[in-house]
């Protein structure tokens, strides 16, 4: 992927409400979602110009998906991993997040 | 000194009646003292004087004088000390601590151990070795970084210190006893599980505080149900959670915290149900069944479980309300109703019905199983009955249904002899499932006849779990062997190895060690076996295990309880081996593949 010209090794994840989450590119192809997104050829946008905008996702909800794609990534492969923290008011918008993002 | 022994007379302090007593008799305590002195200088000289010819004594810590029989027999002592610490488990413990570390040598070590064991008894005083401070030693005195005494503040902090450091070493790993449960569900995958679980538990942790899901989709509701349904946390609050108008489908697992209103809301809320499955119905009633059919309800899959205050007449209404659109339909734990007659006006109302699953219906006999071979669109039928049944009526059924169908799951048939695998073999060509356990008259060489030139595609899923001779006499059964045996097995793998994902085979017992050799040889691939149960198998051991890993690359779950020559198979990543012997110390998993 990374020979492909272009791609580069971040991309911008961006929230509904504008904010934005520079994350390495192999973080951020945890989701199934974005990396479908960003596979240089689908020649989406997001592909192109490596920035991924998630409209149905506030700031909040969306800095929490970046924690768990690190969290996910860090612990690949390890045995007995807990769950990552999640605060109770946002596990049901996150929920719906990750259904999207299919993670 | 000697101004102060003359000055003595005049003025005088307090003085012990000892002192006194010394005095009187012309003994002087100064004088003792002075030619105490005396005498350690002198030995020092000597002993600085013996430093230099004898370099044998350079350890000497004490270096107070003494005569060469003295020292020799302290010498003595000393090795006897030492030689026993090194031999004590706190020495032992020690050493492998500190291995690898250098200038350790056992000696030292030894040494350092003498050297706290002489240090002071609780109640004595001593100078703390961090602040200095003069404090009383008890027995809860922590030793300092250099082996001495802390005092009780000192020993405090350093406890605190302690702490810490462990509490970070634990991290974030889940416990043994969670482990172990997600080992029994199957569950050995590597890394964090997905978000999408993880939040699902965590809302069904908080499931008291959830006004309402929004527009969760439909798959989420059903494993929310599920795990929810599992900590039996559904209650007629959580319910109106899952009452969604527009949602076609209903998926609760346990709804046994449910009044008759509540069913009856269910069917209220959701006009447009299509899917329907409640278990431990217990509150279901007549009532709600009726109103479910005054309100048109196009239900076509319905799986009910254990609704034991549902009448026949009820039952029979509702199959006649329903049968032109019933694809499916699952009854499982009836006790007091559904009848000969009931199934028998199911047969004749259930054209369409493709799916048929009746599990536990007590009241089930050969009349319903001749009744069920009328049903003309079947294509899985499951039966477990309760009463004994005539092998004939179930052959001429396997001879109506077994043409069209896919899965074929008969249990709790214990009259079935050969006969019905003859029927199976006959008259079934499409099967992709087949179940049939827990029986003791089939023989060996009928499964193997079964398996051997059969039109019907490689299966997919096989359960011939239990069917085995049971004589407690002879152990290993007559010499013709009854159950799945070596030939039935090694015919099946080669019949349904290609294509099956998941095979039971637990308590088949007269399988041979030569049988499993032959069918997880070097050569043999089963490619898409997923789940496998060798349980009760006792000639099971590493050996075959790790042949059983090899031979299925796909495996995730191998069940193996009571095999008691497994003790120390190394499991591949992502494979939970469950059952064993020692369960516990078998999490750590080792790759043994690509």
């Amino acid at each position: 992927m990374d020979s492909t010209p272009g791609s580069s090794e971040y991309v911008t994840l961006v929230s509904g409400d504008g904010f934005e989450f520079i994350v390495p590119r192999s973080t951020a192809c945890v989701s199934g979602t974005i990396r479908r997104m960003l596979d240089p050829s689908s020649r989406f946008s997001e592909a192109v110009t490596g920035r991924c905008v998630l409209e149905n996702m506030s700031g909040l909800v969306l800095e929490k998906v970046c924690e768990y794609l690190c969290y996910n990534l860090k612990n690949k492969n390890q045995t007995n991993v807990p769950d990552m923290e999640i605060p109770p008011e946002l596990c049901l918008e996150l929920l719906m997040a990750a259904d999207y993002l299919d993670t | 000194m000697a101004d102060r022994r003359q000055t003595r007379n005049q003025i005088r302090g307090p003085q012990s009646a000892l002192t006194d007593f010394l005095a009187s008799n012309n003994i002087s305590a100064a004088q003792i003292s002075e030619d105490y002195q005396r005498r350690v200088r002198e030995a020092e000289r000597t002993a600085v004087a013996d430093q230099a010819t004898n370099s044998t004594e350079q350890n000497d810590p004490e270096g107070t004088s003494e005569s060469p029989e003295q020292r020799k027999k302290r010498k003595r002592k000393e090795t006897a000390a030492l030689a026993k610490i090194k031999q004590s488990k706190e020495f032992a413990r020690r050493k492998s601590r500190r291995t690898g570390e250098p200038g350790d040598d056992d000696d030292s070590m030894a040494r350092d151990i003498l050297s706290e064991q002489s240090r002071p008894m609780p109640g004595q005083l001593e100078n703390c070795e961090i602040c200095s401070k003069r404090f009383t030693v008890t027995p809860y005195s922590k030793t300092g970084p250099n082996g001495g005494l802390l005092c009780a503040k000192c020993s405090k902090d350093q406890a605190n210190d302690d702490k810490k450091p462990k509490v970070k070493k634990a991290g974030p790993r889940i416990g043994r006893r969670q482990n172990q449960s997600n080992l029994l569900d199957g569950n050995a995958q590597q890394g964090a599980s997905t978000l999408v679980e993880s939040c699902i538990r965590k809302v069904a942790d908080n499931i008291n505080d959830i006004e309402e899901f929004g527009d969760l989709p439909s798959s989420l509701l059903h494993r929310l149900s599920q795990i929810l349904s599992k900590r039996r946390a559904l209650t007629p609050r959580t319910l109106n959670l899952f009452l969604r108008r527009e949602l076609r489908s209903i998926d609760i697992y346990d709804t046994a915290k449910l009044e008759t209103d509540d069913f009856q809301k269910i069917f209220t809320f959701m006009p447009d149900l299509n899917n329907v499955n409640l278990r431990f119905a217990s509150q279901l009633k007549d009532r709600v069944l009726d109103y479910t059919m005054d309100r048109e309800l196009k239900i076509e899959h319905l799986q009910i479980d254990s609704a034991n205050l549902v009448s026949d007449t009820c039952w029979q209404r509702l199959l006649v309300k329903l049968g032109p659109d019933l694809k499916t339909l699952k009854l499982s734990n009836l006790d007091t109703s559904f009848n000969d007659e009931t199934v028998g006006v199911m047969s004749r109302c259930c054209p369409g019905l493709r799916r048929l699953k009746l599990k536990q219906c007590w009241k089930m006999g050969d009349g319903s199983l001749q009744a069920l071979g009328l049903l003309p669109s079947l294509e899985h039928l499951s039966l477990d009955f309760i009463q004994e049944t005539d092998v004939e009526k179930l052959l001429d059924t396997i001879g109506q249904v077994g043409p069209r169908l896919r899965t074929l799951s008969l249990e709790g048939f214990p009259t079935a002899d050969d006969r019905i695998l003859e029927g199976i073999h006959n008259h079934c060509q499409h099967l992709t499932k087949l179940r049939f356990t827990s029986n003791s008259n089939c023989t060996d060489r009928i499964f193997s006849k079964l398996f051997t030139d059969w039109s019907n595609p490689a299966l997919e899923f096989v359960d011939l779990s239990s069917t085995r001779d049971v004589d407690n006499a002879n152990a290993d059964g007559p010499a013709d062997a009854i159950g799945l045996a070596s030939q039935g097995f090694v015919a099946l793998m080669n019949h349904s190895g290609r294509a099956l994902q998941k095979l039971n085979i637990s308590s088949c017992r007269h399988i041979s060690r030569e049988a499993f050799e032959e069918a997880f040889a070097d050569d043999r691939v089963y490619p898409k076996l997923r789940e496998l149960d060798v349980s009760f198998h006792t000639i099971m051991d590493d050996y075959l295990i790790g042949r059983i890993f090899r031979c299925c690359p796909s495996l995730t779950k191998l069940i193996a309880f009571a095999c008691f020559n497994v003790q120390e198979a190394r499991v591949p990543v992502g494979v939970a081996l469950i059952g064993g012997l020692k369960a516990q110390d078998r999490i750590v998993v080792e790759g043994d593949q690509p």
